[in-house]
């Protein structure tokens, strides 16, 4: 066997979890069962790779199949949501003795878990539930605001314990729309249906422009305003923006003017400013803010930044 | 020092008013219009907000029910026969009123069906100068239809009127007139209507609802930034509105208090008083180290609240006051906003 081929192998087999192995190998139907029945699946996973390896040396697999055994791996679901969901419950229940879990599996390889905390002596809260939203095939979960902060940290530890990860970390990002969430989280927000004809649209807004003015102030309008258009559109694309409601930055950085050079010039220590921007849609309305004279363009890459790296919560300090 | 900056100042202002009062037809019709528009021709310079002298003789415990609650701001023209003396007879009549126009089911409440109370009552060393007259309150308070529970009045609505360093306004009226042209009121729409109604009535004057601009609510913004603090209770706070469509677009900047004394502080040249000059630098700074950042003419927005340690003001005409020592100075203000639009 090729060294790439035997290489590939090793890598695919690898992949697939101990708990699924056999399901896996199985299902590829490469190997018999007698084949199977005499390899040892309970030493280190290392060494049942090798042996496998083997097997398919022997029996002279080529690239094709081992193409087939990825394929088997991509199609069966190795993630089980089952253990999952009996795992997380467990979890939260050896924690805390009034707690109630429901799960509800939605599209897209989704769960939505509710659960109502209770206290030692009081039965849970079905008026307060937490509700997450778990995308398994996926690292990321959405959570709504809970209301008892001390249980956000075991609602953490349950959802990385239960989905086999190492650890989990709380994102800057935080909105009401769900869906916008995902959109900016995924990276499915500039995806563009229609086909889009890139010069028509940027001919016809400079034909909106009045033509009765003057013909030299025309000419330095458009082409500003123009500049302006085509700068917000490579910020911002042309599809429409995923949903946020605001940004928060908290500043701290120094004073510095170019107008106003002596004001807090020995000043060392920097202001401290909080800084929040809301809107029921907030990046249509950045979008719009330089076309309107608001600002300038491009925009400050502070606000342009928010869907590309999936926050709106920022900490700035001078560097 | 303090005695010399004040009488100044009221002259300053008194010669403003002068001008105005002897100016021809069209300069009047000038002055209406800019008034219409947001500029005020407002004297360069207003002295900073000290701890005055009357101020010192009110009992911080009986005007504590005035800090720390959303006021709605009114100007009200001169009353006409007002007395101090009649207070009780004006709370009998009011309270009739009042009885009268919800028979009428005018402005009911739903489930208000109780018996009311009105109360009128002076409000002592809530005044600029000697000169200024006493400012009083007007309280609606419910009367419980259980016996068991007889002693007990739960305020419904608070309303009061006062005048502040209201020279301009006290030397062009007469005997007849009592000039307490700001007003504030807190509680039921519908009450303010009602009480409103009845004074309207009852004095011959006028309410007007005052509205603060941009261009006052950037003073604001200095003057009480310039007011020295032993602690500060809150950042100081702005809020922009953005013009952009079709969604709105609100933007909140908050400093942190000591920042904002030393932005202050460096832009400050002139002890004991706040000038034009200082305020637009202020606020210049406070614009450029956005735009730096954000790339955003916040000076292309508009600006719709100010929030300091000392007192809060919303463009709407609303005034939170969180600081017994400058509640007369920042009274001051407002009263002379409240002037000027009865003019």
């Amino acid at each position: 066997m090729d060294e790439t081929v035997a290489e590939f192998f090793k890598r695919t087999i690898l992949k697939i979890p101990m708990t699924e192995m056999m399901t896996i190998l199985k299902a590829w139907d490469f190997l018999s069962e007698k084949q199977l029945q005499n390899v040892n699946f309970r030493q280190r996973k290392e060494s049942l790779v090798q042996d496998l390896v083997l097997l398919c040396e022997k029996k002279r697999a080529s690239v094709h199949d081992a193409a087939l055994l990825d394929i088997v791996c991509e199609d069966i679901d190795l993630f089980d949501m089952e253990q999952f969901k009996s795992s997380f419950k467990k979890i939260l229940q050896r924690a805390l003795k009034n707690v109630m879990v429901s799960f509800r599996d939605a599209e897209e390889n989704a769960v939505w878990i509710r659960i109502a905390w209770g206290t030692q002596y009081r039965k849970p809260n079905q008026y307060k539930p937490v509700y997450v939203v778990y995308y398994s095939q996926t690292p990321y979960a959405f959570t709504s605001s809970c209301p008892l902060r001390s249980n956000i940290p075991l609602l953490g530890q349950a959802l990385t314990v239960a989905s086999n990860h190492h650890k989990i970390v709380k994102m800057d990002l935080r909105s009401r729309y769900l869906d916008s969430l995902k959109a900016i989280v995924f990276k499915q927000y500039n995806q563009t249906f229609e086909t889009y004809n890139s010069t028509t649209p940027l001919q016809e807004k400079s034909l909106e422009l009045d033509i009765h003015m003057d013909s030299r102030i025309i000419h330095e309008n458009r082409i500003e305003k123009e500049r302006v258009q085509r700068v917000t559109q490579e910020t911002f694309g042309d599809y429409s923006q995923p949903r946020l409601e605001f940004a928060q930055y908290k500043l701290e950085t120094k004073f510095k003017s170019d107008f106003n050079g002596d004001i807090l010039a020995e000043r060392k220590e920097p202001l401290r400013c909080l800084i929040k921007f809301s809107s029921p849609h907030l990046l249509e309305a950045l979008k719009s803010l330089a076309p309107a004279g608001i600002a300038d363009a491009p925009l400050s890459p502070l606000l342009t930044c928010i869907p590309n790296k999936g926050m709106n919560y920022f900490k700035i300090k001078d560097k | 020092m303090d005695s010399y900056e004040s009488t100044h100042q009221h002259i300053a202002s008194s010669r403003l008013k002068d001008y105005f009062i002897g100016a021809t037809p069209l300069q009047k019709r000038l002055e209406s219009v800019r008034k219409q528009t947001s500029f005020v021709p407002t004297p360069p310079r207003r002295k900073i907000p000290q701890c005055s002298q009357l101020q010192e003789d009110n009992d911080p415990q009986k005007v504590a029910f005035l800090l720390h609650k959303q006021w709605t701001l009114y100007s009200l023209t001169p009353l006409y026969k007002f007395s101090y003396t009649n207070l009780k007879e004006y709370a009998s009549l009011l309270s009739a009123f009042i009885a009268a126009e919800k028979q009428k089911g005018l402005a009911v409440e739903v489930g208000e069906d109780f018996n009311i109370k009105v109360t009128f009552s002076t409000l002592l060393g809530m005044k600029g100068t000697q000169r200024d007259p006493e400012a009083f309150l007007v309280q609606i308070l419910s009367k419980s239809q259980l016996p068991s529970e007889n002693r007990e009045h739960k305020v419904l609505w608070t309303g009061w009127f006062c005048c502040i360093f209201g020279d301009s306004l006290l030397e062009t009226v007469s005997e007849d007139f009592t000039c307490v042209p700001l007003f504030l009121a807190n509680g039921a729409e519908t009450n303010t209507a009602i009480v409103g109604t009845w004074f309207q009535k009852t004095f011959d004057c006028y309410f007007s609802p005052l509205a603060i601009n941009a261009f006052n609510l950037s003073w604001m913004a200095a003057m009480w930034t310039a007011c020295k603090m032993d602690q500060y209770m809150a950042a100081t706070e702005f809020l922009w509105s953005v013009p952009c469509s079709p969604q709105s677009l609100d933007i909140s900047y908050a400093i942190h208090p000591e920042d904002a004394k030393a932005l202050w502080d460096s832009v400050h040249k002139t002890p004991g008083e706040v000038t034009q000059e200082e305020v637009d630098l202020f606020m210049d700074c406070l614009y450029s180290h956005f735009h730096r950042h954000f790339k955003i003419h916040l000076s292309a927005t508009r600006l719709v609240r100010v929030s300091t340690s000392v007192a809060s003001a919303h463009t709407d005409g609303k005034i939170k006051i969180l600081c017994h020592k400058y509640l007369i100075g920042v009274l001051a203000y407002l009263t002379e906003l409240a002037i000027f639009q009865i003019d």
